[in-house]
Order: structure tokens, then C-alpha cells, then sequence
């Protein structure tokens, strides 16, 4: 077999590569914000709620995550299907990490824009979705594109639960033609496509929402 | 009356700021607070529209004591137009946008309703031809030209100044001045907290000044920047020109 033929036969596994970051990137993007968000409330017993959930989950390793959310909880009954199992694990961990991205960067967010919006009559709501999320967002691309790559070098866990992902693909390929140099090689140039891919999508989201003099965090 | 204060308090803590400060503003007037720094200006001007909440007193804004519970506070800040010392302009929009927002997501207007007023706005300002461009691109004067479009775009009953001047350079408080001389002469009520007396002297009808929470003096400008008999009121000009 060449190593073309090898790399094909991995690529076929790159869109469940890709899957898997995606879901949990969107996960993550989700709870994290839904974390950052509520913390604004300023609620203490929310508070003390969310802290939990983002130190706990930031301790948790996501193998040992991932193992009690689909090896563990079917012992009481619920059946996680993979993929879920995934979100639950990788997506809220980097969920957790993400949300303390956010909380920094609402808080750099100018109190007199805030102060000058309630000023001008508007609500809570109006303020947080028309200057302090849109702001943040902003300030964010930096922390959260360390936080994407760190999803996408975790995802190869996948492999661990069934999904045939490009890491299952490598597996399987290296016991039956042991040349397993040569396929870990291939694997790696894989991510690395995907890494500089995601990248590349994070600097044009970048370019589109770029604003004269706003300075990244 | 417009607008009439009685006996406003305010106090942190066991600090107080305010005390008993009395207060009457006419529609078309444009009334000049002034006093040393730390003595009550800007926290008088925000418990009026109640961004900070007196400890008590009357706010009669209208006829109506907005400070009674039940009072639509929203409501009452549309009606007040308010402008910082440090401009505020929202940093992630343009020009148009900072205009734009309040009447998109407060009068509910159409994009282009929003436009054509902000538009009209900034035209005013002489500021149309930065419509496009950020808050960063634009000079401290130009900026504070935005915010008061920002402002008069929702059509406030009154114009609150915060310190319009202290962050900008003469040239550009110049300009600042122009401006509220121009909006004086289309006849909007205006209250104005400074320090600086070239902003006082250019543009009052009439000077409040206020020391330690407390209202010492109010008159015209000749009045209160003359040899005024309180020595508190001669020693802080003096400085002030000394300063200047």
C-alpha cells in the first residue's frame, strides 16, 4: 500500500475528525458563554454554582470525563451515545476554560459605554447583546482559538468510544500493515491541515468583524 | 419649569455628597454647575436621572417626582440626554452606529428611519462626513461631537453635559463650545457641570456653584465671576484663572 493510499484511507476518518470538533467547539462556545453570561447577573448562589462548575470540570482530565460519561453512566441506566459523550466530556471542559475567556473579556469591556447605554434608557438585555457580547466576542479570538486547538488535539479521544475518527482510522490501519511510522507521520500532517484550516477560518471571522483601533486582549 | 430639585441628598457609606442641594432649570435654559473637584457636580447630575440613587429629596421632572417608586426610570433617561467627559462612545460601531443604536432598540425605528435621523444628526455636528468611521479614527472634539448627536437624536427634553470639555485640548473644547452655543440658539435646555471657567463664561445663562454638597452662590455669569462676596467662590476662580 502507498502512503497515498494510506493518507486517503485516513482522510476518510477526517470528516469525523472534524465532526467531533465542531460539536464540542460548539458546545463549548455554548456553555461558556451561558457561563459568562449568568455570572454578569451578579446572583451569588448562581455564582457559587458556576464556580464550581468551571473549577471542577477545569480538573477534571477529559479521558477520565469522557470514560464516566459513556462507560459509566449506563450503569444507572443512561446510555450516552458517543458523540453526546464527546460534548459532555471535551465540550464542557473547554467550555469551563472558555467561559473564564469570556469573563475576562466582558469585563474589559469600557464601564462608561455601559454607564453612557443605561444613560440613553436602555435595559440590561439591550446593553449585554448590543455592546458588552459583541465587544467581547472580540476581545476573545485569542483565548478562544487556543481553546479550538485544544478541542481539535483532544478529539483523537474519540477513537476510545467508537467514532471512527482519522486517530480509529491510523489504529486499525497500523495493525494490519504495521508501518506504523509512516502512518502516525500521515495522521500528524492531517491535524496539522485541519489545525491551519481552522485557523485560517478564525483570522477571516477575525477580518470580517475587525474594527479601526480595538485592540485585542 | 422643567426641571426642579429639592433638598437632594446623597450619601456612601457615612460619606455625604449632597446635601440638601436645591436646583430650577427652565425649558430653553442652559444652567452651568460649577464647583472644586470632589464637590458633588457629576453625582448630582446622575442622581437626576437617577444613574446613582439619592438618599433622598424631590426630582420634579415635568411635574412628576420621578424619584417616588413606580417611576418608569427608562422612560425618564430617554427624556434626558446625557454626554461624559470621556465621550463614551461605543468603540465596536461607527459614528452612524453609535447614533443609530438607541433609536433602533429604544424608538424602534427602521434601519433607515435610524439612518436618515442619525444622519440628520451628525449633520448638525458637521460630523456626516465621518459617518463611517470609529470612534478610534476620530479626534477628541470629533468624538464629542458624536456623542452629543448620540444624544439629541432621541430628541431629549433636556441635555445633560458631564465635564464636555476636560478631556480635550483648547482647540477642541472650541469646538465643543461652538457647538453648544449653536444648540443654545436652537433653544434646547441644557445643564452643564464643569470647572472650566472658558466654558462657563462662553455659554451660561445662569451659574450654580456648588462646594461640599452644598449650592454657595447662583447667578449670571457676571454675578458669580465677579468679586462675589463669598471667599470660598473668589478663592476657587482665582485659582482656576491662575491655573488656566
Amino acid at each position: 500500500m502507498s502512503f497515498l493510499q494510506m493518507f486517503s484511507l485516513l482522510a476518510s476518518g477526517a470528516g469525523y475528525t472534524v465532526l467531533v470538533t465542531v460539536a464540542c467547539i460548539a458546545t463549548a462556545v455554548v456553555s461558556g458563554l451561558l457561563v459568562a453570561l449568568l455570572g454578569r447577573l451578579r446572583i451569588k448562589p448562581l455564582n457559587r454554582v458556576l464556580a464550581v462548575y468551571t473549577y471542577i470540570f477545569r480538573g477534571i482530565p477529559v479521558l477520565v470525563l469522557l470514560f464516566i460519561v459513556f462507560f459509566g453512566l449506563p450503569g444507572i441506566g443512561l446510555s450516552v451515545p458517543p458523540l453526546v459523550s464527546m460534548m459532555l466530556s471535551l465540550g464542557l471542559i473547554a467550555g469551563a476554560y472558555l467561559a473564564e475567556v469570556f469573563r475576562g473579556a466582558l469585563d474589559a469591556v469600557d464601564e462608561s459605554e455601559i454607564m453612557a447605554a443605561e444613560a440613553m434608557g436602555m435595559s440590561r438585555s439591550q446593553i449585554l447583546f448590543a455592546i458588552e457580547v459583541p465587544q467581547m466576542l472580540r476581545f476573545s479570538v485569542p483565548g478562544m482559538l487556543n481553546e479550538f486547538t485544544t478541542v481539535l488535539k483532544y478529539s483523537p479521544f474519540a477513537y476510545t468510544v467508537g467514532i471512527p475518527d482519522i486517530m480509529k482510522q491510523a489504529l486499525a490501519l497500523a495493525s494490519t500493515t504495521l508501518r506504523g511510522l509512516e502512518i502516525y507521520l500521515a495522521i500528524g500532517l492531517l491535524y496539522f491541515a485541519i489545525y491551519q484550516l481552522m485557523l485560517a477560518l478564525m483570522k477571516a471571522v477575525e477580518r470580517r468583524f475587525s474594527v479601526p483601533g480595538f485592540k485585542r486582549l | 419649569m422643567l426641571l426642579q430639585v429639592r433638598q437632594l441628598t446623597k450619601s456612601f457609606d457615612d460619606k455625604t455628597i449632597l446635601r440638601g442641594v436645591d436646583l430650577d432649570l427652565a425649558e430653553g435654559q442652559l444652567k452651568v454647575i460649577m464647583g472644586p473637584s470632589g464637590c458633588g457636580k457629576s453625582t448630582l447630575l446622575r442622581c437626576l436621572n437617577r444613574l446613582i440613587e439619592p438618599s433622598s429629596g424631590q426630582v420634579i421632572f415635568r411635574g412628576k417626582d420621578v424619584l417616588q417608586p413606580g417611576t418608569d426610570v427608562r422612560a425618564l433617561r430617554q427624556q434626558i440626554g446625557f454626554v461624559f467627559q470621556q465621550f463614551a462612545l461605543y468603540r465596536h460601531l461607527s459614528a452612524l452606529h453609535n447614533v443609530t443604536l438607541a433609536l433602533r432598540k429604544l424608538r424602534g425605528m427602521s434601519v433607515r428611519e435610524a439612518h436618515a435621523k442619525a444622519m440628520h444628526e451628525l449633520g448638525r455636528m458637521n460630523m456626516a462626513e465621518h459617518a463611517d468611521q470609529y470612534p478610534a479614527q476620530l479626534s477628541g472634539g470629533q468624538k464629542q461631537r458624536v456623542a452629543i448627536a448620540r444624544a439629541l437624536a432621541m430628541d431629549p427634553a433636556v441635555l445633560f453635559f458631564d465635564e464636555p470639555t476636560s478631556a480635550l485640548d483648547p482647540l477642541m473644547s472650541r469646538e465643543v463650545v461652538s457647538v453648544i452655543k449653536q444648540l443654545q440658539l436652537d433653544n434646547v435646555t441644557m445643564l452643564c457641570v464643569t470647572h472650566d471657567p472658558f466654558l462657563a463664561k462662553s455659554i451660561a445663562d445662569r451659574v450654580m456653584f456648588l462646594d461640599e454638597g452644598v449650592v454657595r452662590a447662583e447667578g449670571t455669569v457676571a454675578e458669580i465671576f465677579g468679586a462675589h462676596a463669598d471667599p470660598r467662590i473668589r478663592d476657587f476662580f482665582a485659582h482656576e484663572h491662575s491655573a488656566a
